[in-house]
């Protein structure tokens, strides 16, 4: 290659210069939040005088932090399980059958990736408000799927892709009935994809703030509303500390993902 | 007369308006190894797909044991089917993709192993029952495919091209094992390939197809011995293909001139006098003499020669400055040099004569 790095002499240092500058970019206030958590100043100063639990401690013992954990929990894997259901039927149907108005049924499936997440939610909430779901726990779900379905859809949608048809031709031809194909065959031969959807969706439903700030109600919020209003209320380190929590979990998450993606390849 | 086992009957399909195949008839005999041989695009993958029901027809029936089979679906037809591409199922053991059809037929348990054992010997891969399919090479992966589609003793099993993608010496192999594998087990295998050689080697009978047709069907000495058309002599085996005008017409023999005028007989179907033909003979039925010892001797040079061991291939000349091949014993060969003139002979009935 033209632009090949063992070749750049000099220009080697500026780039790792500027890939370095780039990643503290990026990774600094995450750094920053996480030492602040641990840190004994009630004003969040930095570098930390001291260092502590009792932000943890006092996170995990206030009930309307617990609560808001639970519920941010609650509404994550129950978007999970509908949003990889409803992605693997419409990645199917999009995948192996010919209708009239496919492409346009596609390209509909994953308007909520480019539509702007608060026009999305002011509708949703114009709307919810009249039926009596804002504040509600189904309000939160099915605001949270419509962001999550389309990356369902697609990252299922490419693992149906790279599997080959003709083993259902042979499980067919086998003896095995349509279904059977489906549940003998093909879900085995998509499952990593369908993991890798079940953790996008969750992850997308634990950190979504816009729409969930327009569904909460005092008493039903997520993790991430709740950090927010407190946010705007006073500077508690609980909030650090509630913020890492938040940044671990997604972590894990991204990390077991990865892994996913690795055993897929193999 | 009994009825045959599978009859295929004025087979059409078309997509829209190209017509993949048309008029395909065929009767299989029971136990009979058919192939469908012929270039891609000919119909012999769509008849076949047709007969597992993966594809409808246009038109036409397909009756195995005197029943329609186009009005069963293709889980319920009973039919094993090896693909061309490697199909296991990549989660299963060896083991459990051969007792895959078994375990939807809800067999018991004990039948299935047995089974699994049998059949896994059958394809001498009796050891990698617990491996899995991306362990194994392409060439045992398609024995354990065979092994599945015959786990459940269909009447009939498909193939569909499936040593296309292993190397010569692997694909020589499973050949003999398939001929093996057939004898033993007397399944009706109908087999598609556009391997000349392999269709050869294989089976008892060849059909050949060109265009979405039925070229000639027969055993594999009289599709060589007696082609039908040019299709068929230039598809199986070599041939070298002479111009001539028909002259006259006999009972199944033509009489033809050269463009240098020279007088030939050959076999031949119906002709109209005076119409432009081929004259077709294999190159290891020419001979080549340095002097004329019949009246049918065409005049050639010597363009080329070379040393193949157990044979001799000679590139020839005629007046007309066509290239012919010529294949002879290397001592028949002896006496001629590059250059030389000599006579090329065969004997007339090697001589096939085509529209």
């Amino acid at each position: 290659m033209l632009l090949d790095y063992d070749r750049l002499g000099g220009w080697r240092w500026g780039l790792v210069g500027v890939g370095t500058v780039v990643m503290l970019f990026l990774l600094l206030p995450i750094v920053f939040i996480a030492a602040l958590s641990f840190g004994d100043s009630q004003w969040l100063v930095f570098p930390p005088p001291g260092w502590t639990m009792q932000w943890y401690q006092q996170l995990l013992t206030d009930p309307v932090w617990v609560n808001a954990l639970l519920t941010s929990a609650k509404v994550g894997v129950i978007v999970t399980v509908l949003s990889v259901v409803l992605g693997l039927l419409a990645a199917l149907g999009l995948a192996r059958s010919r209708f009239f108005g496919k492409s346009a049924l596609q390209a509909f499936f994953l308007t909520p990736m480019v539509l702007p997440v608060v026009v999305l939610a002011v509708a949703l909430y114009a709307f919810f408000l009249k039926l009596g779901l804002t504040g509600t726990l189904t309000g939160f779900v099915i605001g949270h799927l419509i962001i999550a379905l389309p990356f369902s859809i697609i990252t299922i949608g490419n693992s149906l892709q790279s599997f080959d048809s003709a083993l259902e031709d042979a499980a067919m031809i086998c003896g095995a009935s349509p279904l059977e194909v489906k549940w003998r065959v093909t879900l085995p031969a998509i499952r990593l994809g369908m993991f890798a959807a079940a953790i996008f969706s969750f992850l997308i439903s634990w950190d979504e703030v816009v729409l969930s700030i327009f569904m909460a109600s005092p008493t039903l919020q997520t993790l991430p509303v709740l950090i927010w209003s407190t946010l705007r209320q006073d500077l508690t380190p609980v909030i650090a500390s509630a913020s890492t929590l938040l940044v671990a979990f997604t972590v894990v998450l991204m990390l077991l993902a990865s892994f996913l993606k690795k055993g897929s390849r193999q | 007369m009994t009825t045959p086992f599978l009859q295929i009957r004025g087979l059409r399909k078309t997509y829209d308006q190209v017509v993949a195949i048309d008029h395909v008839a065929l009767d299989i005999k029971q136990g009979e190894f058919m192939t469908f041989l012929g270039p891609s695009g000919s119909g012999k993958s769509t008849t076949l797909y047709i007969v597992a029901g993966f594809q409808e027809p246009t038109e036409g029936q397909v009756l195995l044991n005197g029943k329609s089979l186009l009005d069963v679906a293709p889980n319920k037809r009973n039919i094993g089917m090896v693909f061309q591409r490697y199909t296991l199922f990549p989660h299963l053991t060896v083991g459990e993709n051969v007792a895959f059809p078994l375990r939807v037929r809800r067999r018991p348990e004990s039948e299935i192993k047995a089974k699994v054992e049998k059949m896994l010997e059958l394809v001498h891969l009796a050891d990698y029952r617990d491996r899995l399919p991306g362990q194994m090479s392409g060439g045992q992966q398609q024995r354990v495919a065979i092994a599945r589609a015959l786990a459940y003793d269909p009447p009939l099993l498909l193939m569909d091209e499936p040593l296309a993608a292993l190397d010569k010496k692997l694909r020589e192999e499973i050949q003999f094992e398939l001929r093996r594998i057939h004898q033993e087990t007397g399944v009706t295998i109908l087999y598609v390939t556009h391997d000349q050689e392999e269709a050869l080697r294989l089976s008892d009978r060849i059909a050949v197809f060109s265009q979405g047709r039925i070229e000639q069907v027969g055993t594999g000495e009289e599709l060589y011995e007696h082609p039908s058309s040019r299709f068929v002599a230039g598809f199986i085996g070599n041939s070298n293909f002479l111009p001539v005008k028909v002259e006259q017409m006999g009972a199944g023999r033509a009489r033809a001139i050269f463009p240098n005028g020279q007088a030939v007989e050959g076999d031949a179907r119906a002709f109209a006098a005076g119409s432009e033909g081929t004259l077709m003979v294999r190159p290891e039925q020419m001979r080549i003499r340095p002097h004329a010892t019949s009246a049918q001797g065409l005049a050639v040079t010597v363009r080329d020669m070379t040393y193949l061991g157990d044979s001799m291939h000679f590139a020839v000349q005629t007046p007309w400055e066509q290239e012919l091949a010529v294949r002879m014993a290397v001592r028949d060969g002896q006496g001629l040099c590059i250059g030389s003139s000599a006579v090329l002979e065969w004997d007339s009935q090697h001589g096939h004569v085509f529209a």
